[in-house]
């Protein structure tokens, strides 16, 4: 199915058990420690998003968000320390302009500029990470499932016929939990 | 038997049907090749030479191959794939006929057979459309390819002007002129000729590159080459893949690929060593599997002449012109 | 003494008194107003040379292939000038390395239809912006007015139009890299397609990898693309390159300052790797 027929049969009909998935990208001395800090409040935030640890926002690389949205993520978050913050002293500065000019593109490409978001979030600001994650799940869930993923069909397979063994059992804890391609 | 070319689009709509695929050469989004028939497709039987080839009828860019996953009790599960379909294609020029033979020859013949080939290969039907005139970058006729004749298409229609000569060549063929009955009529017309502007000549040219490994000619040639694929991807011949997966989990694919033998990445080894780790080795590989070991090994050319390389590549690099310059070598 | 008689001329020179290694230019190709690419190494090469309206190659890119060999001769318009002066930038190259006979130029045409071409129609700076003699006068053409014309129309359209048309775009792409191969940007040693075992783009030809591929390709040439234009016309699907190179240039250029790449030898480090404290922030 191309991509174009899957965002069609995902407008139609969006299984009422989708939840958003979208992925967070932190700085390690900022936004984590922050996520951090939230958690010891016992803030609650919604588990849609899921909090990747990167060095320093200087350090996204605009690969990683689009394969992010390749891979089945609905939306994404790159965080950091606030300008003038950073750990590495100037990392962010470099951040600010790359993402600024990826986020247009992507945006000129067609992409919901909800989907794609960048906040300055400090050690401090546990408040304000989860403000910034609830308000971003919310809004991807108003925008549906984005299905930019990689073709791997989702489908029954016919069962096993009696008395034939499956192919190569392995036990279950031989295989890596997740995978990358 | 004859067809009017007035009878071509009513015969063409009658053909369409769901069982199976009628693939015709047209326009989509500016790129011309074969693609699938229906309402508002305009086929464009004029134009000699698609820029894409026919070859991702047989030997899909992408094709899936099987699909894994780990069933709850940790058992691998494997779930192949057959997505070939019956499919007719309508109007596939000699050269590129001849290109399905070369396709033919690798993936059928020599105690390899390749499935997915063999079972897409069976169920295509192919109606091969004569050229009554030759783009400037044609030279099939040089390559051993008659622009009127396709020996191993399923249906030959030799182009007449007004007409088309019906000549079912095969069985399968011989059935689907059966069915075309409402639109033929009785009769046979000479067919006209066509003349091609680029001509070469391929005498002595197999033999003498048997010993021009290490010709200077080859650095000549690839320092131009930008080692692009799009000769490689043009190409109706061209039939390397690389096999490869995509995975999720514990869900995946695998699947197989177009490569370019263009490609640094191409020949790379898991060490890290590279046979052909420059431009030159690469670009003397392209073209002495073309004009050289393909011959050796299958006794025809894997240049079928259609000129699209020719035509595409983005330096003018131009294998007539190699032909031409080592038939002149003493 | 026509340009064309001029670079023949001095090439031969060049070549004989041992000043250059090599020479690159162009020849002519088998068909009418057909030219390709030529690189000589022997002064009696030189009078295949051609210099016209149908050179379409730009031939910066060369200069890293045949630097290796010794000090390189040649032929520059503007585009090509540009070219060097990106690989000399970039540390590709070094100025010595290369001796430039510097044309004017008028624009190329289509060896079949006769029209411009649509790089050349965009062109603004037919003359070379660095050489080490001129063959020829200067074209001094005048530079078209609307640099980002398509840019504005594809911005104009709404959200799921661009979602739609790039889609279309991008269902088209074969991933043969001849963008890549021909530009005079991407002088990685090793471009990251070809790193297999990182695996950043998979080998598969579907809507998602040729988006990755591109959206990195833009990235990658981000603040250092010379709007050539060579990539879309290699583009064997005549796919539209530009309006993606052109709209990265034109959001630098609204977000931190009017700026051309590649225009001297000693221009300000490019747009990304650089910064500024008071740039303005959307990300609060």
């Amino acid at each position: 199915m191309s991509v174009v027929e899957a965002n069609k049969t995902a407008q139609v009909g969006v299984p009422d058990s989708w939840e958003p998935k979208v992925i967070a990208f932190c700085c390690h001395w900022c936004t984590y420690t922050g996520a951090d800090l939230a958690g010891l409040n016992r803030m609650n935030y919604p588990a849609n998003v899921r909090v990747l640890r990167i060095p320093c926002s200087g350090r996204m690389n605009p690969q990683y968000v689009i394969e992010a949205l390749n891979k089945g993520c609905d939306g994404v978050l790159v965080c950091g320390c606030h300008p003038g913050d950073c750990h590495y002293v100037t990392g962010n500065y470099y951040a600010r302009r790359r993402m600024m000019i990826f986020k247009r593109l992507l945006e000129y490409e067609g992409l919901e500029p909800e989907r794609f978001q960048v906040r300055w979030i400090s050690g401090a600001e546990a408040g304000k990470f989860r403000d910034t994650v609830m308000s971003v799940v919310e809004q991807v869930r108003a925008l549906g499932p984005l299905n930019l993923t990689r073709e791997i069909p989702q489908f029954e397979l016919p069962a096993v016929p009696d008395g034939q063994e499956a192919f190569n059992a392995v036990p279950e804890e031989v295989m890596p939990e997740e995978v990358s391609a | 038997m004859i067809l009017t070319k007035q009878n071509l689009m009513p015969l063409l709509r009658n053909l369409t049907g769901a069982e199976r695929d009628v693939f015709v050469p047209t326009q989509v989004d500016g790129v011309s090749k074969f693609a699938l028939m229906d309402k508002g497709t305009v086929p464009d039987f004029e134009q000699v030479n698609t820029t894409m080839p026919p070859k991702d009828l047989l030997f899909p860019q992408t094709q899936k191959m099987y699909h894994f996953d780990v069933d709850a009790n940790g058992s691998y599960r494997i779930h192949e794939y057959d997505e070939s379909r019956e499919q007719l294609v309508f109007g596939i020029r000699p050269c590129d006929m001849r290109s399905i033979v070369c396709l033919d020859e690798v993936f059928l013949t020599k105690g390899f057979v390749d499935e997915f080939y063999a079972n897409a290969r069976e169920k295509l039907t192919c109606v091969c459309i004569g050229c009554a005139s030759a783009a400037e970058t044609c030279f099939c006729a040089s390559m051993d390819v008659d622009p009127q004749l396709a020996p191993n298409a399923d249906v030959m229609l030799q182009d007449c002007g007004d007409v088309y000569n019906v000549i079912a060549q095969t069985p399968k063929g011989e059935v689907e002129v059966a069915a075309w009955a409402p639109f033929v009529e009785e009769g046979v017309v000479e067919p006209v000729t066509c003349e091609q502007s680029l001509a070469v000549s391929m005498e002595g040219v197999v033999d003498k590159l048997e010993g021009m490994y290490d010709h200077p000619i080859w650095d000549n040639l690839s320092i131009k080459c930008l080692n692009c694929g799009t000769c490689t991807y043009l190409c109706p011949t061209c039939h390397c893949f690389d096999i490869s997966q995509d995975m999720r989990r514990k869900d995946g694919v695998r699947f197989r690929c177009w490569d370019s033998c263009m490609f640094s990445e191409y020949t790379m080894m898991a060490g890290g060593h590279n046979p052909r780790p420059e431009k030159l080795e690469r670009v003397r590989n392209r073209f002495m599997h073309k004009l050289n070991f393909f011959e050796r090994r299958y006794g025809m050319s894997l240049c079928v002449g259609c000129g699209r390389c020719v035509e595409k590549c983005p330096v003018a690099l131009d294998i007539t012109r190699l032909i031409d310059d080592v038939a002149a070598i003493g | 003494m026509t340009a064309q008689d001029t670079i023949r001329a001095r090439a031969r020179e060049l070549l004989e008194n041992g000043e250059v290694t090599t020479f690159i230019g162009w020849e002519s190709g088998r068909f009418e107003n057909q030219t390709t690419p030529l690189v000589i190494t022997d002064a009696s090469d030189a009078d295949k040379l051609v210099c016209n309206e149908y050179c379409v190659n730009t031939l910066a890119k060369y200069a890293r292939d045949v630097v290796t060999r010794g000090k390189v001769g040649m032929v520059v318009r503007g585009c090509d000038s540009r070219g060097i002066v990106r690989l000399i930038n970039d540390q590709v190259i070094n100025r010595e390395d290369v001796y430039l006979i510097g044309v004017g130029c008028a624009g190329v045409r289509d060896r079949k239809t006769g029209e411009l071409l649509k790089k050349c129609a965009e062109c603004r700076h037919g003359d070379p912006v660095i050489c080490d003699e001129m063959a020829g006068d200067a074209a001094g053409r005048p530079q078209p007015s609307e640099r980002f014309k398509e840019v504005h129309e594809v911005e104009l359209m709404t959200q799921p139009e661009r979602s739609r048309y790039f889609e279309g775009v991008y269902a088209k792409c074969i991933r043969c890299y001849a963008c890549r191969d021909v530009c005079p940007c991407c002088t990685c040693r090793e471009c990251f397609v070809d790193q297999r075992r990182e695996n950043w783009v998979g080998k598969q030809n579907n809507v998602a990898e040729n988006r990755f591929y591109s959206l990195t390709r833009v990235m990658h040439i981000a603040d250092r693309c010379i709007e050539c234009g060579e990539c879309e016309r290699a583009c064997p699907m005549g796919l539209p390159l530009m309006k993606l190179n052109r709209k990265v240039i034109k959001d630098l250029n609204d977000l931190f300052g009017e700026f051309e790449s590649s225009m001297t030898l000693d221009e300000e480090p490019g747009k990304l790797i650089t910064y500024d404290l008071v740039d303005c922030e959307e990300f609060m």
